[in-house]
């Protein structure tokens, strides 16, 4: 691990305790926005540049700003603590959880290992490395399996999303979006 | 409708917690025109790129939004009409199915774009059809929802007896 993974790693862990610590919600969501500029960048870090910019544009940009929006129409609740009180039984049993998925991580393959599966397994990823071009003509493996190969799931999460703007305008009781 | 009427009959209380800021409205002003141009390169070369339509289309979205913040929400949704959105959103779904539909009016799979190339002689067809759904597809339904949930989220719950 390099120092500025390690940093980062060190980050991300801080911003994501700290979301769950803070009692004022305001500082809740400008961590937790920091957490996923974090995230976003050890992304870009790891060579995965278009989850990353899915994390920055999703999770840091458009989630902050419907998250303000939303405890801007609420009231805060008048307290002088920091943090949040801790819930034994809870932290026990997150704890545990982490515990558990941590036990894991030394099974898995080296970062950057070429023998890891899921980089040498020659029916999926080296397949699509190798027919990508020929198949489709365009350089993005990630955009070509989304738009060609798995052409019709990708329309299902299209149509996903405009059922989600449908159901907003439900739950909201309007029939109008602006 | 008028557009006083219909800024009457939706005064709500969000828009007293609008504080006009010179940093604020500095700031947007100098970053959105970039932000919008970054959006639409990331659809626009997601093939060939990092990036794609999801990504693209979502910061196309947040330039909208962050104009909003900048300007107040209301002045935002006078300006842009509700059809607008709905003409996004529903153009979007439409489009993505009418290429796949044209596919299978060709006589194959639900977007089998290699036949724009083999029977309408479409140079590069493949590439050609995936743009269409990633640009006119994905892009726009991406950017209207996000729109859509900000100003629905920022106009709160509909109660009966008001007007829509």
């Amino acid at each position: 691990m390099t120092p500025l993974e390690g940093t980062l790693v060190v980050f991300v862990f801080v911003t994501a305790v700290a979301t769950a610590l803070f009692r004022d919600v305001l500082s809740a969501i400008i961590v937790f926005a920091a957490y996923s500029l974090g995230m976003a960048i050890l992304y870009t870090v790891l060579l995965a540049p278009d989850v990353a910019m899915t994390e920055a544009a999703i999770g840091a940009g458009v989630t902050s700003i419907l998250l303000l929006l939303t405890i801007a129409k609420t009231s805060r609740p008048a307290s002088d603590d920091l943090f949040e009180e801790i819930h034994v039984p809870g932290l026990i049993a997150v704890s545990a959880l982490a515990l558990v998925l941590l036990t894991t991580v030394p099974d898995a393959p080296a970062v950057g290992d070429p023998a890891a599966p899921v980089w040498s397994n020659p029916d999926v990823t080296q397949y699509y490395i190798q027919h990508t071009y020929d198949d489709t003509g365009v350089q993005n493996a990630v955009t070509a399996v989304l738009a060609a190969y798995r052409g019709f799931d990708t329309f299902g999460e299209a149509v996903v999303v405009f059922a989600a703007g449908m159901a907003t305008l439900l739950v909201l009781n309007r029939e109008v979006f602006a | 409708m008028a557009r006083a009427d219909r800024s009457m009959e939706r005064g709500e209380a969000f828009d007293d917690t609008y504080v006009e800021s010179q940093v604020i409205l500095t700031a947007v002003r100098l970053v959105a025109p970039f932000a919008l141009t970054y959006g639409l390169f990331l659809s626009l070369h997601g093939a060939d790129t990092p990036g794609g339509s999801f990504q693209g289309g979502a910061i196309i979205g947040v330039t909208i939004l962050m104009l909003a913040f900048a300007f107040g929400i209301e002045p935002t949704r006078e300006w842009l009409r509700n059809s607008v959105v709905t003409g996004l959103v529903a153009g979007g779904v439409a489009i993505f199915i009418g290429v796949g539909l044209a596919t299978m009016a060709l006589g194959g799979a639900f977007l089998e774009y290699r036949l724009f190339e083999t029977i309408l002689g479409i140079p590069d067809g493949t590439k050609w059809g995936m743009e269409a759904i990633e640009v006119g597809g994905i892009a726009l339904i991406v950017a209207g929802v996000f729109i859509g949930l900000f100003f629905a989220t920022a106009a709160g719950l509909h109660r009966e007896g008001e007007e829509a």
